[in-house]
């Protein structure tokens, strides 16, 4: 169960910014849009951003990287920032550049992407294939990936990040796994951002990853949002129930996202799709009311008993 | 959970994957049927340097699959790729030495229980293999196609192998056997009801290999 405070929970909604929004027509009226801060700057970023695993790992295929530049397109309209990749989802770098060549990005790019790779030469390597596949000038936000040779490449981060090649550095794991080693990492110090996995079915981040990173003022990225898609398929068999409308949830997607990034300590969730539809759904999280701690506690339940 | 999730790409970038490989490489799936029925015609009407022509028309596939496959296009979405590479090349290889040069491979059809499983194999892998698919939605140009795909050219290959003269080649079975189960794994991840017939071809042909063990013991 969450560990917070409603105090917490007040504060944090009270650092929610805002941000002019401007959706064109088809979309809903502007209104500002949720944003959190980076704890260690105060930027204020967009809290639904555009994960990318499987999703835009689509070759070369025109038509499905048309359909990707759909979901991008929706996803700059209604306010989003942050798009969050790797070298390891096979051609997803190269689709997220082609569409930003194309892409009207109205709140500006947040780019993050990480590295994942043996060796510090190679990660220098890599990443440097990952900015010419994005084609941008330097990453917003550069993550070690699962943790792998985390020691070495997060040298090579902070020497960037002092450099201004980069703007922030973080770590990322997923599926509930190596939080020993990423809260090592966490206590270095030297982190601006972690990434792990967390929505309302796994919480297991509440007990020690996410009271860890609000203590180190670390910006935390939830990704997994709704599991790979297995959570929202199970929880849309089912109505949304009707309370779902006091924090502004018009569908599923938006009362899963509402969850996650109305806990304090998160920052960001990355829901990845491949239809711009229901990038259209998931980007509605960013307004309105978010759910309360007790709120919480009855989407925790309400959830559990599906 | 969706055991298409446990990969890090959809069946529809799979199957946009095989369009966009089977266009580019047209028309090597012609030039590949041909060299599969010549290696099939030479199963039956055996000439000198039989084995090593078959020997080198299977060498020539599985490093067309591992190089314009693997690691050209599939490597594209699917990061273990490149191994596979090495191991359809390591396997060519193997073909080529074992085969080719050294001559030490004679293919011949024999009306026996390995006989019989190699021929049904082979043209299971020829004909079979892609009605099975089309059944299953997956036609041209979205499909595996047999000598340019990995999965139909494995089966094809532990057809001719069952038909080998003398003794198992087990390290000639290796890496078929073992792409039997990884690409036998396809059926369940990516949907493709075809691809089950790879872990039964493993299945007989290493039921033939026992029972010709087990002769030769006795």
């Amino acid at each position: 169960m969450p560990l917070f405070s409603r105090r917490a929970v007040l504060a944090s909604l009270a650092g929610f910014g805002a941000v002019s929004a401007l959706p064109r027509a088809g979309h809903a009226a502007p209104q500002p849009i949720l944003t959190r801060p980076i704890p260690k700057s105060g930027e204020m970023i967009p809290a639904i951003g555009l994960g990318t695993w499987i999703v835009f790992n689509v070759g070369r295929d025109a038509a499905l990287r048309a359909q990707r530049f759909e979901v991008m397109r929706t996803f700059f309209e209604m306010g989003g920032g942050m798009i969050d990749s790797s070298p390891m989802y096979g051609s997803a770098e190269d689709v997220i550049g082609d569409g930003l060549k194309r892409a009207t990005i109205s709140g500006g790019l947040f780019s993050a992407t990480k590295v994942w790779i043996w060796g510090r030469a190679r990660g220098v390597k890599q990443m440097e294939d990952s900015r010419r596949l994005w084609g941008v000038r330097r990453f917003d936000l550069m993550q070690v990936h699962n943790m792998v040779d985390w020691e070495a490449h997060l040298e090579t981060l902070l020497a960037d990040k002092a450099a201004g090649r980069i703007r922030y550095v973080g770590v990322t794991t997923s599926h509930g796994e190596r939080h020993e080693t990423v809260i090592k990492a966490m206590e270095t110090g030297s982190l601006d951002f972690v990434q792990f996995s967390y929505n309302v079915a796994d919480r297991e981040a509440e007990r020690r990853l996410l009271p860890i990173a609000a203590e180190r003022k670390l910006a935390v990225i939830a990704n997994r949002p709704f599991r790979t898609g297995d959570l929202i398929e199970r929880v849309a068999r089912h109505p949304l129930p009707a309370w779902a409308g006091e924090i502004d949830c018009a569908n599923w997607a938006q009362f899963l996202l509402k969850f996650i990034v109305s806990h304090p300590a998160v920052t960001c969730a990355i829901p990845a799709t491949s239809r711009a539809d229901h990038a259209a759904e998931n980007m509605g999280a960013l307004r309105g009311r978010l759910p309360d701690e007790s709120f919480r506690r009855r989407m925790i339940r309400y959830v559990e008993d599906l | 959970m969706s055991p298409a999730r446990l990969l890090s790409f959809s069946p529809e970038a799979f199957f946009a994957l095989f369009e966009t490989y089977n266009r580019a490489v047209w028309p090597a799936p012609v030039a590949a049927y041909a060299l599969g029925l010549a290696a099939l015609a030479l199963v039956f009407k055996p000439m000198p340097g039989a084995g090593r022509i078959v020997a080198a028309i299977l060498a020539a596939m599985w490093a067309w699959n591992g190089i314009a496959y693997h690691l050209i296009y599939f490597a594209e979405i699917n990061f273990i790729a490149p191994a596979f590479a090495a191991l359809f090349v390591l396997q060519a290889a193997l073909f080529a030495w074992a085969g080719a040069i050294r001559g030490a491979l004679v293919f011949r059809f024999r009306p026996d229980f390995a006989g019989w499983t190699g021929l049904a194999l082979a043209l299971f892998a020829l004909a079979g293999y892609p009605l099975l698919g089309e059944f299953a939605g997956h036609d041209w140009p979205r499909m595996a196609v047999f000598g340019i795909a990995p999965c139909p050219t494995t089966i094809f290959t532990l057809g001719l192998l069952s038909l080998v003269e003398g003794r198992a080649r087990l390290y000639l079975l290796a890496i078929p056997l073992l792409w039997a189960l990884i690409g036998g794994s396809a059926a369940w991840l990516l949907r493709m009801p075809e691809d089950l017939t790879l872990l039964l071809a493993a299945l007989a042909v290493g039921g033939a290999m026992w029972a010709d063990l087990r002769r030769a013991k006795t």
